[in-house]
């Protein structure tokens, strides 16, 4: 009965927590989106049913835009950066000498606000004063539309993107290929098989699990796109570049228009917990 | 012979590939650090190579740091010092009890790994989706640009992830020093105190330091709960963007401020970083 107690008492404090600042929050949240209630009139709090999420899935092309875009961005951003870790863990499993310094060199834009990497790059791509520009004008290739023709603008994202994470898939595959068991590749290497023989049909498949949970937690973290947007291009131009949270944080927080924004938040919240609930599965085998 | 040529061939492209991937990664810090020592009149310029193509100028620390801006940055770095520091020291405590009970006891009516992925599920969601309900509570509890406000939220959208970090560590300390001591008749709670959680200070120690890290960088919640008062670091760097457009020198000064806590604490458990962002899903 005491033990009872003792074990209760050490749960409870982070899970009531947690219910009264995420369980709670996000049910307001979804009677919220049953509500009209335009906080920057004077209008009251109305409850009208559905019809939020019948503007959000008939009327709102925005919506459509945006998750079209923020799609799009996680399915390219995220293949780029397995393909490119994937290629320098490779090269790099070998033995290299001062690996723990790259380690650490690697982590820096992981480690950074990424506030800070999106200003930072804001001024590298500066159309008129951005030091890639200035060095791309002297190699004579002109591309100084890249942040005001919609055309570009996502792809300019997904750059930096690719520069913050790369390093996150290349560490997390470096880091699994060396616990992988040396005796395979022995054996393998006995047996004749080529360099790339052994890549492909001993490490890759070995590592063919990491990958997909790498790639899940990316995939999440990329859905939430928000920094970048906010910091570079602001969504724009137009709304090329609007990714669901900020088309959200916009509806919110700009036009207060908190019903609506509210049931956004909800059918964001699903897609994500639906990717979200592979990712448990599979780390839950873990513990 | 030839294989050997071959060897050789392979660390040439090695480190090749090596070097320009460092270039890559580093030129946006360097160019960084080289735009907050220019001047005003040449922070568009090319030069990059202090003293031999430009004078190096302290112009833009004296603003950020002195008399005109001095005030605000101090304030900005506390606070984000405070809320980063409190909220982690807060996560920890409640992460670590909770990790602590779900590796040591039994629950019956709900299984512990049911407890612990529905505890780490509350990482997943979109921070967005609670910014809304976090500011009206707030709001309605009169905390709207106080400190308070952001630990909290900060606190919440850390804890999922040291809780499960926690049950990591706990699992990998033997149980037997504890089963021993409870059977010298220590209370369970002494036994957590005294032994498991001094014996998992590195672990500890990593998740704060994780933790710390996280809430420094955080954005979303600090613009959404804060205007004036509670300004962290990464708020006061969106700040700069005006209707004139971007003060080169300033920002890259008040980035650099920005971002060496974070990557400085992150360098120094580079070991653990990986095992953090990756859930636990590779250990190092």
């Amino acid at each position: 009965m005491r033990r009872d107690a003792i074990k209760f008492g050490f749960l409870f404090p982070g899970l009531l927590y947690l219910m009264a600042m995420a369980v709670f929050p996000l049910i307001w949240s979804l009677t919220l989106s049953f509500h009209r209630w335009k906080a920057a009139t004077a209008a009251p709090r109305v409850f009208v049913g559905f019809e939020n999420f019948w503007n959000i899935f008939f009327r709102d092309p925005r919506f459509w835009n945006s998750l079209r875009f923020t799609a799009l961005y996680v399915a390219l951003v995220v293949s780029i950066e397995l393909t490119l870790g994937l290629l320098l863990a490779y090269i790099l499993s070998e033995r290299i000498r001062f690996r723990n310094f790259f380690r650490v060199l690697f982590l820096l834009p992981m480690a950074a606000p990424p506030i800070a990497v999106a200003f930072m790059w804001r001024m590298l791509l500066n159309p008129d004063a951005g030091i890639i520009v200035k060095i791309l004008n002297a190699l004579g290739v002109n591309m100084v539309r890249w942040l005001t023709d919609a055309r570009f603008t996502p792809f300019v994202l997904m750059a930096v993107d690719i520069w913050e994470w790369t390093p996150f898939m290349f560490l997390g595959l470096l880091a699994a290929m060396q616990s992988l068991p040396i005796s395979l590749y022995d054996a393998a290497q006995v047996d004749g098989a080529s360099r790339g023989q052994i890549f492909w049909f001993v490490t890759f498949p070995l590592l063919l699990p990491i990958m997909v949970t790498l790639v899940l937690l990316r995939a999440i973290d990329a859905f939430k796109l928000f920094e970048l947007v906010f910091g570079i291009t602001g969504g724009g131009p137009g709304t090329s570049t609007e990714s669901l949270s900020y088309y959200i944080y916009t509806v919110g927080f700009q036009y207060f228009d908190l019903g609506y924004a509210c049931a956004l938040s909800w059918v964001f919240l699903c897609i994500v917990l639906i990717m979200a609930n592979f990712l448990l599965q599979r780390l839950r085998k873990e513990i | 012979m030839r294989h050997k040529r071959k060897v050789e061939a392979f660390f040439v492209v090695a480190w090749i590939v090596l070097g320009l991937f460092s270039v890559w990664t580093v030129f946006p810090f360097f160019w960084g650090a080289v735009t907050s020592f220019k001047s005003p009149g040449e922070q568009y310029s090319t030069a990059f190579l202090p003293f031999a193509q430009f004078q190096p100028s302290t112009y833009a620390w004296q603003v950020v740091l002195g008399q005109a801006e001095g005030e605000r940055t101090r304030q900005g770095l506390w606070n984000s010092v405070l809320i980063s520091s409190l909220s982690s020291l807060l996560v920890l405590f409640l992460g670590s009890f909770a990790g602590y009970a779900l590796t040591r006891f039994r629950f019956r009516r709900w299984k512990n790994k049911d407890i612990a992925s529905w505890i780490l599920s509350n990482r997943m969601f979109p921070p967005i989706a609670v910014a809304i309900p976090f500011f009206l509570i707030m709001r309605t509890l009169k905390l709207l640009d106080t400190l308070p406000a952001v630990i909290m939220a900060h606190t919440v959208y850390n804890l999922p992830l040291a809780t499960w970090l926690m049950i990591d560590f706990f699992r990998e300390l033997p149980e037997e020093v504890e089963e021993a001591a409870l059977i010298d008749g220590c209370s369970p709670v002494q036994a957590f105190f005294r032994i498991a959680f001094p014996l998992s200070l590195p672990g500890v120690i990593a998740v704060y330091i994780l933790c710390f890290i996280f809430s420094w960088n955080e954005f979303l919640f600090v613009i959404t709960l804060s205007y004036r008062k509670t300004m962290t670091m990464p708020v006061i760097i969106a700040g700069t963007l005006t209707v004139r457009g971007l003060d080169f020198w300033k920002v890259s000064a008040l980035s650099l401020l920005a971002i060496a806590p974070p990557v400085i604490l992150a360098a120094l458990t580079s070991r653990f970083l990986i095992r953090g962002l990756t859930l636990g899903a590779i250990k190092e």
